[in-house]
């Protein structure tokens, strides 16, 4: 087989199972799970294969034909893609196999199970797309997928307006998005990535358009507000979805068009990830819900990729896999630290999801971290893993995120100062609130019933712990990522001489200050130290992480529906009231006959009209 | 009479459209003489099934390099020859398409009302059959003057089931749809009579094939064609919902029988786009040109006014009723793009919103049989009851929103690229209304199925427990459904004979502009 066949086989796979499911097995749970995890497992594999086999390839079928216009599927494997691939692929068996425990005695675990194998089609297919338009369909998807897996617990209020607010705010970003790419195809008269990246006409409005995509999938300021009511989704589907992989895409997509890119709409794209980090982190400080701080970490370091690709400087080619002999390049500095924090992100993230999981399994679904406490000794391998994941995260020397956030800090801080200073800011921010919640989760005394009577989940739990675990670790180390990313990891900037030192000092300083502050602040006890210790600020960060969930219930309760309302009071009096019977005031003839016109006339009228015609037609042919 | 009689006979040979047309026509003439219920019943799955078949198999033969010419071609004498009307049957890559959509969704109504068990079935049945055979034959027309006759005779029986065993405002409802829709008919009526007057000193005709070549060589003059060029995009507007004409539609199928709902807004509304782009866009094309900018506009009424009204309906079948003239919209801009592009991506539109909505329809009223009401803030949580009702309604709306994966996604995807070349600021304006439908469209999901369910709710299910969707009104479900992902992955199966169809006659529109241009 070869290896363009083994890309179609990873798509198409996860497509099989979700149909199979879809239609035989809707009542066999435990068989549409054994399906769905075959199906991972075997992406997983055949994505290694892919990755470590080297051959990287490009090729597109005709799917629709109007005229000039043709709209292609096709499958660009670059270095870039093989990474995103490897990305999903293990991500995506560990959440499956971590389901298997998590969703072991849920009653719609088909349904679960399929969801899961769309998303892994919808996600694979935005990893192969050669063009924007294909990228887009299956942008499309995986909002749909995330949706239906939100949605899982549909009976709940909540998680049925989460889901429904996931699928339209992206849809306001969509609506950016489509428009880039269909501007795009009138200037340059193609889609693909390749022919783009071979020539195209530069535009401000194309690459800010298609970033209105990445604002909406990887949930940035303003249009963040989904991201964390996502959570109402089982846990596991939060740590692929909305943590890994789907909220990555946005990243993803932007390294994909970074050729389109002009320094205007890099500014706008660094500031506006800048901003979205710190205004994560800020809200993250306050939360109680253990998935809500992940959920407001997860956009805080989203939003580090994001400053880190627009923070990166122009720059000649580099070659990521080439193909067809066009220039297949990469212009934008910022994509190789990007990739880089995207890469050990999810590896990093998803373990804390998952641990996440297992605790809130472990404690009997309760979610408040206040609640918690002393799970140490009672969950010590989920305990474990997740120290190894907040370790990682607020950037510890030697494992996965250090390195990657050492990459982000020194990009900025050799192209812009305040941006560099605001991340820097983040990071510290990034510590306390991590260190917060796992001091308050895993330490002190047991502070609830289901707490104290916690205990780990079967190895299906914890052997992806572990996995994920290890790899929050290596992640980071040039040589893993090298084998991972190929030529995208030669983008990755490196501190060399005092702005190393300045760089590896700033990132200690900020990571002991954010951990210190927090271990001497919070106890386990049952309440917020900050909130006690002082009110006002916290008070000010719960405003300020309020503030957009109040903007967006006011635009759609008291604008978006009002104006609906309106428009429909007018069309009920004006058009159909005055407008109508204006008219069939002035055609008498019409409005007289209308009045008459009950069901028994109403008949008479057809038949009339029968008669009339068959006589027309009898004379007009003469039959008589 | 025995001379049309003997003629017919001469020329008859097997003929799959006029056998689409002619056996549902049949059975209802059949019930219509006195016909047992038991045996009109069976007979009714002859006269919905053998449209559908010949449909599926006209679409599995149709060249694919079919250009400007019609497939499955045969000519009927009918005694007016010398008034240039025959009955000329055949198919090309635009008609095609609907003829497959007025197969399916014949289908998937008759199966529906068979199950029913409505009152006097066997009349609710032969109207529908009327119906069936008249839109077969819209379709199948290669004549304008049986073109318009078919219309007529599917569009009578719509008033009269709506009159008869329509809801709530039946009789409101049908007066209001009377009066519109036979404005509607009369308006472009008058335009296709003066294409007929119009179309040549050689001998007048309403054969489409005929008027073409003849208004090829000779064109009507640029006024002449402005004017009947807005008789007809009024006409054929009005029967189409066309903003701010569209107030009859709501209404209409709020009150209508769910397989008279899905047979018109599903099939039969489409007649009007239908003419302007086999008729009007190929005979009047500066006419066309005139008046697209002033089509756009209204299309854009539909699209962000209907939008927005949607949003604010409680009632399901309300509400579904303005998201069908608000996708209507999106037909009427492709349309006023006048290329390949935007007018193939309405024939798509048409056939993807075709099965949508007769989808959406059909699952409305299996909803109302279980909650007893239709205002959507009296229902919540019924997916815990009905989870496959659930998942047939949640497929259908995002169909109807346009999600990739169902037709009506390449519809919308087509005209929005090809509007970009008309107007960029349309665009965006029409581009907002994926987001509009988004919201309208999971509202209602959301109302209806999830969260827990109200009191009300409660009450009733508690008088009488709701099943799931039997396999009686599974199957016709299930026939549209089908239709709508087969195409959602594999456009090409329509878009191959669309685009040889429409290439071939832009191509005979631009070979007499060039040589006025000289």
């Amino acid at each position: 087989m070869t290896m363009l066949q083994h890309a179609i086989l990873v798509l198409i796979l996860p497509l099989l199972s979700a149909t199979v499911i879809a239609i035989f097995l809707r009542r066999a749970g435990g068989i549409a799970a054994a399906v769905s995890v075959t199906a991972a497992t075997a992406i997983a594999a055949i994505a290694l294969i892919l990755l470590l086999h080297g051959e990287r390839f490009e090729n597109s079928m005709e799917w629709l034909k109007l005229g000039n216009f043709t709209l292609s599927l096709g499958i660009k494997f670059d270095d870039l893609a093989a990474l995103m691939l490897t990305i999903v692929g293990v991500v995506g068996l560990c959440v499956h196999v971590f389901s298997l425990g998590y969703m072991h005695d849920d009653a719609s675990k088909a349904r679960y199970f399929g969801g899961l194998s769309v998303f892994m089609f919808s996600m694979l297919g935005i990893v192969f797309a050669d063009n924007l338009f294909m990228m887009f369909i299956f942008w499309e998807l995986v909002g749909f997928s995330s949706y239906l897996l939100i949605n899982h617990y549909h009976e709940k209020q909540s998680a049925a307006d989460a889901a429904k607010k996931a699928f339209i705010v992206n849809r306001v970003g969509d609506f950016g998005f489509l428009l880039g790419i269909v501007m795009c195809y009138w200037l340059n008269g193609t889609v693909n990535l390749t022919e783009l990246a071979g020539h195209h006409v530069f535009s401000n409005w194309v690459p800010l358009l298609l970033f209105c995509g990445a604002v909406g999938k990887s949930a940035q300021l303003p249009l963040q507000v989904w991201l964390p009511d996502a959570m109402e989704g089982p846990t596991p589907v939060s740590a692929l979805i909305h943590a890994a992989t789907m909220v990555a895409a946005g990243i993803y997509m932007l390294c994909r068009i970074n050729v389109l890119m002009v320094p205007q709409a890099l500014t706008v794209i660094m500031w506006t990830g800048t901003a979205t980090a710190l205004y994560a982190a800020l809200c993250a400080i306050t939360q109680r819900d253990i998935k809500k701080v992940l959920a407001y970490s997860t956009l805080s370091q989203l939003g580090y990729m994001v400053a880190a690709f627009g923070v990166g400087p122009t720059l000649e080619g580099i070659p990521i896999g080439d193909a067809r002999g066009l220039p297949n390049s990469i212009l934008v500095g910022g994509v190789g630290a990007a990739m880089f924090h995207l890469t050990t992100h999810a590896f990093f993230k998803a373990l804390l999801f998952l641990g996440s999981g297992s605790v809130i399994y472990g404690c009997h679904h309760e979610q408040d971290i206040f609640k918690m406490g002393g799970l140490k000794s009672r969950m010590p391998i989920t305990f474990a893993t997740f120290t190894i994941g907040v370790a990682a995260i607020i950037g510890l020397p030697f494992l996965a995120g250090f390195f990657s956030k050492d990459a982000i800090l020194y990009l900025a801080f050799a192209n812009n100062k305040a941006v560099f200073a605001v991340l820097a800011f983040t990071a510290v921010l990034t510590a306390l609130y991590m260190v917060r919640l796992w001091k308050i989760v895993f330490l002190g005394a047991p502070r609830s019933e289901e707490a104290s009577h916690a205990h780990e989940g079967g190895l299906s739990m914890t052997v992806p712990l572990v996995l994920l675990a290890l790899l929050s670790v290596v992640g980071g180390y040039g040589f893993v990522f090298k084998k991972l990313a190929g030529n995208v990891a030669i983008l990755v900037p490196e501190a060399e001489g005092s702005a190393h030192s300045v760089i590896l000092a700033t990132s200690l300083v900020v990571m002991i200050l954010g951990a210190g502050t927090a271990l001497l602040l919070y106890r386990p006890t049952e309440s917020d130290a900050l909130e006690v210790k002082s009110p006002g600020l916290f008070g000010a960060l719960l405003a300020l992480k309020e503030s957009f969930d109040a903007i967006y219930d006011y635009y759609v309760a008291k604008i978006q529906q009002r104006f609906a309302i309106l428009l429909n009071f007018l069309e009920q009096v004006a058009l159909a009231g005055l407008v109508i019977r204006g008219v069939s005031g002035l055609v008498g003839l019409i409005g007289i006959g209308a009045r008459a016109l009950h069901v028994g006339s109403l008949h008479a009228y057809v038949y009339w009209f029968l008669i009339g015609a068959v006589l027309l037609w009898a004379y007009a042919a003469g039959v008589f | 009479m025995p001379r049309v009689f003997s003629d017919f006979v001469m020329n008859f040979h097997f003929d799959p459209l006029l056998l689409a047309i002619a056996t549902p026509l049949a059975v209802a003439v059949a019930i219509l003489l006195g016909l047992p219920k038991r045996h009109s019943i069976k007979l009714a799955y002859v006269g919905f099934g053998v449209p559908a078949i010949i449909a599926l198999w006209a679409w599995m033969n149709f060249p694919a390099d079919a250009g400007a010419k019609y497939a499955f071609f045969t000519r009927y004498s009918t005694g007016l020859d010398s008034f240039g009307i025959t009955l000329a049957l055949g198919l090309n890559g635009v008609a095609l398409p609907l003829f497959v959509l007025a197969g399916l969704v014949g289908l998937a109504a008759g199966l529906y009302a068979i199950q029913s068990n409505a009152e006097r079935l066997k009349i609710y049945l032969m109207l529908l059959l009327f119906m069936q055979g008249g839109l077969m034959g819209v379709f199948a027309s290669v004549d304008v003057f049986f073109f318009y006759f078919f219309h007529e005779l599917a569009l009578i029986p719509t008033f009269i089931m709506v009159g008869i065993w329509g809801g709530r405002d039946r009789n409101y409802a049908a007066m209001k749809m009377t009066i519109y829709l036979t404005a509607g008919a009369m308006l472009s009526l008058i335009g296709l009579i003066a294409i007929y007057v119009k179309s040549g000193h050689s001998g007048q005709t309403f054969d489409l094939i005929m008027l073409r070549e003849a208004l090829a060589a000779e064109p009507i003059g640029a006024t002449t064609q402005k004017h009947i060029f807005g008789l007809l995009m009024f006409g054929f507007g009005i029967l189409v919902s066309l903003w701010p004409f569209h107030t009859w539609a709501p209404l209409g199928y709020g009150a209508a029988p769910s397989s008279a709902a899905m047979l018109h807004a599903g099939v039969l509304k489409k007649f009007g786009l239908y003419g302007l782009i086999q008729v009007a866009l190929p005979l009047l094309p500066e006419g066309a040109k005139d008046w697209a900018r002033l089509l756009a506009y209204l299309a854009l009424g539909n699209v962000l006014v209907v939008g927005l009204i949607a949003i604010a309906q409680r009632d399901l079948k309300q509400m579904l009723g303005y998201s069908s003239v608000m996708h209507m919209g999106y037909a009427f801009l492709g349309i006023a793009c006048f290329s390949v592009l935007g007018v193939g991506g309405v024939v798509l539109l048409m056939v993807a919103h075709g099965l949508s909505v007769a989808l959406l329809f059909l699952l409305a009223t299996s909803i109302h049989q279980r909650t007893h009401t239709l205002d959507m803030t009296q229902m919540g949580g019924l997916a815990q009851k009905t989870p496959v009702l659930a998942a047939f309604f949640v497929a259908a709306t995002l169909a109807g929103i346009g999600l990739p994966g169902f037709a009506n996604f390449w519809g919308e995807l087509t005209i929005f690229v090809a509007l970009w070349h008309f107007s960029p600021w349309m665009t965006v304006a029409a581009v907002a209304g994926v987001v509009i439908s988004a919201i309208y469209g999971l509202r209602s999901v959301a109302a209806v199925f999830f969260g827990p369910p109200t009191e009300a709710l409660d009450k009733v299910t508690a008088a009488h427990p709701p099943a799931d969707l039997s396999w009686r009104e599974k199957i016709p479900a299930l026939i549209l459904l089908a239709a709508l992902l087969f195409v959602g992955f594999w456009p090409k199966s329509l878009s191959t004979p669309l685009n040889s169809t429409l290439a071939a006659s832009f191509r005979m529109l631009d070979a007499p502009r060039l040589t006025a241009g000289r």
